[in-house]
């Protein structure tokens, strides 16, 4: 597999988890306008463990992604009560207070006489754990695609259970789960803890792949188009942000004839789609069927 | 001191005329259709795009370019409301505001296609130096968007109040259920209210344009956001409250920078959007945003 | 005693990456062609021209990357030692992060912003934003 195809993968996979982490929150009923945010947390965080004080990457991952769900649930705490776009809107405000303090962020050590760490608006180089370690870009694309099989697997079996049927109850009528005794706070909290986490997992992922970071990297094109991705691959399952991802990235990226059209391509793609289509290509109807058929 | 101050306050006012004219355009989308359109920034930059364009080919006068931008941004929105609101009228507001996302793709890959470079110079509004009254510079350009401002609010008052138009968008803002059933022609009052907006998004955008003197991609995204944050601090689907929040945005902006900066500057307009969002100010909350 | 000496060496190895880490910069010239570049990519480690790396290079752009699909391009070696040709094609004109992935005697993946406009390519730092006119 030459390199250009490794690293689309490797994106695809990386922009999945973004994109799940928005899913999670939508089939809850709330609409995240902010997830990039979390995704520079754990970006962030997980890259000034290992590069500035020499973690492990697979430690320096588990703490990004705990600093993640703390960062959603601070987030997610003061807005519980918001609805529709008035917590879009806060999550969008937090999301771009956040890429500003990244902004503002200089943590400066000095590893072998020369200064390394976030630097503000110039960015973060030298994440280079995986270079460092001999990661072969082969290698670091199994360790993302198992991770990632691993939280599909993840939903796969939540989407089955009574806690999935809880939080597509929540997300479809909350006075009514409320009405049959669903503790309906606590609940979100737990789902908002959840995509922080997910967001962050990817995000100290994709921090070493690139092995440079900066605050624009974070802003709100990455979140948006992460809620374009999960509502056009369809509301129905995991795999339908999966399948947005893999829309955009994977098919338009590859054929070269759309080059420089692409994003008036997906764009346009996205708008019909979901005249018909309004949650999207796999949606709950459409995985009910798949289900119907094939069981 | 207090000369700086009252500068800031008069700099604050004229960028908030702007943010006031932006917001009423996303107050009235919302407060009729009770959804965000988040293209309206992009139709706003497909006109000004569409006035530079016409510069730098043909050379073309202020009045032209103030009239290209208009059209422009109406038959973007016009494009957006078909595709992105239309379909969605009754069904979800998601798929809508999602929908109108994905526009937004499409309106800055088109501007960056035609018009490839980064920055552009737009002819500004007023060459020459600025007013001095007493130890305050006036620029006359700020004075010129301050003029447009009120000029345009007294527009909207008249046509809200004054024809049987805004006598439908009135009654669809307060009470859609009534509006609908006694007779008004819903959709066409809809795709009306899309036209107006974005007109008034094309006056905001040509005096931005026109008193920064240039133009980049970024504008779509500005408009956006800034319009966001004005129309959310005035209160959610209020249009006095529009033009309120797009002032106050302006002085706060205007003095935060002055004391802390461009970058505390933003943090601390929306510091306050998540403030005020949170403790569920009741101004803000009272609209029901479907 | 033998997996004490290997421990150590694991743990030196990130001291020496560091201590090399590889620098490079970039001389740009528009191709004639819509926003194709040839380039002239100069690698120093340790103060040294970087010879015989294999150096494959593409560009993205920093806000919302993987928006924009650059192939990378591998490099030839150029006339002076530490010194590789490429072109680079890119979408549109603006600021890009381009990057430069080493394989070879050094591994490793550089990423350097340039401002690329109808005639060639500048460093450049920071963001773009519409500000305020100041009075």
């Amino acid at each position: 597999m030459d390199d250009y195809a490794i690293g689309v993968l490797t994106n695809i996979a990386l922009f999945s988890f973004v994109a799940l982490s928005a899913y999670l929150l939508l089939i809850a009923g709330e609409m995240s306008f902010g997830q990039q945010a979390f995704f520079g947390v754990g970006a962030y965080a997980g890259g000034i463990l290992t590069a500035l004080y020499g973690w492990p990457l697979p430690l320096a991952a588990f703490a990004a992604m705990a600093l993640g769900a703390i960062a959603q649930l601070l987030v997610a705490l003061p807005t519980l009560r918001l609805r529709g776009l008035y917590f879009a809107m806060a999550t969008l405000a937090a999301a771009e207070m956040a890429r500003i303090l990244f902004e503002l962020l200089h943590w400066r050590r000095e590893i072998d006489g020369e200064l390394a760490g976030p630097d503000g608006t110039q960015g973060f180089r030298g994440i280079r754990w995986i270079f460092e370690h001999g990661i072969e870009p082969l290698h670091y694309l199994g360790i993302v695609g198992a991770l990632l099989a691993l939280v599909l697997a993840l939903f796969l079996m939540v989407e089955r259970s009574k806690l999935g049927a809880t939080l597509r109850g929540i997300g479809q009528d909350p006075e009514l789960a409320a009405a049959v005794g669903i503790d309906v706070q606590r609940v979100k909290l737990g789902v908002a803890g959840a995509a922080g986490a997910l967001a962050a997992l990817g995000g100290v992922l994709y921090a070493h792949h690139n092995t440079y970071i900066e605050p624009r990297n974070f802003d709100i094109m990455l979140g948006v188009h992460s809620l374009a991705y999960a509502l056009i691959g369809g509301l129905g399952t995991a795999f339908g942000p999966l399948l947005g991802v893999l829309l955009d990235i994977g098919v338009l990226e590859s054929t070269r004839f759309f080059q420089g059209y692409r994003m008036i391509v997906f764009g346009g793609l996205v708008a019909v789609v979901l005249i018909y289509r309004p949650r999207g290509f796999l949606d709950e109807r459409t995985v009910q069927w798949l289900r119907q058929r094939f069981t | 001191m207090l000369v700086d101050f009252i500068q800031n306050t008069l700099d604050g006012l004229s960028a908030g005329a702007a943010y006031a004219l932006l917001a009423l355009g996303f107050t009235l989308i919302f407060g009729v259709l009770r959804r965000a359109n988040l293209s309206y920034g992009p139709a706003i930059m497909f006109g000004c795009y569409a006035a530079t364009w016409t510069h730098v080919n043909f050379g073309a006068g202020l009045l032209l370019l103030a009239l290209i931008t208009v059209s422009g941004a109406v038959l973007a929105g016009a494009y957006v409301e078909r595709l992105c609101f239309a379909p969605h009228r009754g069904g979800s507001a998601i798929a809508a505001m999602v929908a109108s996302f994905a526009l937004w793709m499409q309106f800055e890959e088109l501007a960056t296609l035609v018009m490839p470079r980064h920055l552009y110079a737009f002819p500004m509004l007023v060459e020459g130096d600025s007013l001095a009254l007493g130890p305050f510079t006036l620029r006359v350009d700020a004075l010129v968007m301050l003029g447009a401002a009120l000029a345009a609010c007294a527009l909207m008052g008249w046509t809200l109040y004054r024809t049987r138009f805004g006598l439908a968008v009135r009654a669809l803002i307060e009470q859609p259920a009534a509006a609908a059933l006694a007779g008004i022609n819903v959709p066409w009052v809809f795709v009306r209210v899309f036209a107006l907006a974005s007109a008034i998004g094309g006056v905001a955008g040509y005096l931005v344009v026109a008193t920064h003197g240039q133009i980049t991609p970024m504008l779509g995204m500005w408009a956006t956001m800034k319009g966001l944050l004005a129309m959310m601090l005035g209160g959610l689907g209020s249009l006095p409250g529009a033009v309120i929040g797009g002032l106050a945005l302006g002085l706060l902006e205007a003095h935060s920078q002055w004391y802390l900066g461009p970058q505390l500057r933003d943090l601390i307009a929306y510091l306050l959007l998540f403030v005020l969002l949170a403790a569920r100010v009741p101004w803000m909350t009272t609209r029901s945003a479907s | 005693m033998a997996k004490t000496a290997l421990y150590l060496i694991l743990l030196a190895l990130p001291l020496l990456a560091h201590a090399q880490t590889p620098e490079a910069e970039l001389r740009c010239k528009a191709s004639g062609e819509d926003f194709v570049f040839d380039c002239t990519i100069t690698l120093r480690r340790g103060g040294q021209p970087l010879a015989g790396a294999e150096v494959s290079m593409s560009a993205d752009m920093p806000s919302m990357p993987m928006a924009h699909s650059v192939r990378p391009a591998k490099a030839q070696p150029g006339t002076k030692p530490g010194e590789y040709k490429a072109r680079l094609d890119l979408e549109m004109l603006g600021e890009w992060a381009v990057k430069l992935r080493l394989d070879g005697p050094v591994r490793d993946l550089l990423v350097l912003h340039y401002e690329f406009d109808s005639k060639g390519a500048k460093p450049s730092m920071g963001g773009h934003k519409m500000e305020h006119k100041k009075h």
